[in-house]
């Protein structure tokens, strides 16, 4: 199943009631996750997700705020999946393929949305083009996260350091 | 084929090496710390973390 290909190298964290999907590579460090929710989502331990840190409505409810697809959820009861609204936004069932490969998205025209991030990074979502050290990449209904506050190893992007140095801005 | 080629409404996102990043063509910026939104043709963002003028970038880089 290709759904199954697209899930390869994640992690899963469960409780009684649903399972959260991360996918490490595909996160920008937008920071939603952990401002909303440290109890669950804390990036400095290990694991870094503890489902029981908040009731289950909760972590639903913020796991729908990642702008990327790092974090999905399903129900464990699998007829509970059947019926899930479209307001579910990161409910499993909504998650892309990989924008790998021949899998060429649909190009619309929208405004694209630049989004600051409290103490975080610009996290820019949309069609655009980035230039950067000589280098011209084509986003295509993607999502790329740059770096405010000067610290990240990987610049342009951010690499999720603003937390390490408590960057305030 | 069909003709593929945008028209000028393309963004473009320009980082400028040492400096800021450049932002050009159809956007809207909200800025969630301080609940404000933006939208213009041209903007400049900080990307030193020393702006006095955040998001927006002041020149502080080049202190």
């Amino acid at each position: 199943m290709e759904r199954d290909k697209s899930l390869s190298g994640e992690r899963k964290y469960s409780n009684d009631e649903i399972t959260v999907y991360w996918k490490p590579e595909a996160c920008v460090h937008a920071s939603y996750c952990y401002r909303e929710l440290i109890d669950v989502f804390d990036p400095s331990r290990r694991p870094w997700v503890d489902m029981k840190g908040a009731s289950t409505e909760k972590i639903i409810e913020v796991v729908n705020l990642c702008p990327t697809e790092a974090l999905a959820w399903k129900w464990n009861n699998e007829e509970k999946n059947k019926s899930i609204g479209d307001d579910q936004t990161n409910h499993i069932k909504f998650r892309r393929p990989e924008l790998i490969g021949n899998n060429v998205p649909e190009v619309k025209q929208h405004p694209v949305s630049v989004k600051v991030m409290p103490n975080g990074p610009l996290v820019i979502k949309g069609n655009f083009t980035l230039n950067y050290s000589g280098n011209k990449k084509e986003v295509t209904e993607s999502i790329v996260s740059i770096c405010r506050c000067g610290a990240s190893d990987h610049l342009p992007f951010c690499d999720g350091q603003h937390r390490k140095i408590g960057f305030i801005g | 084929m069909e003709e593929k080629k945008e028209n000028n409404n393309e963004t473009i996102i320009e980082v400028i090496d040492f400096g800021p990043l450049r932002i050009t063509g159809n956007f809207i910026l909200k800025d969630l710390k301080r609940d404000t939104e933006t939208s213009s043709d041209e903007i400049w963002l900080c990307r030193c973390g020393k702006s006095n003028n955040k998001p927006f970038c002041d020149e502080s880089h080049k202190k």
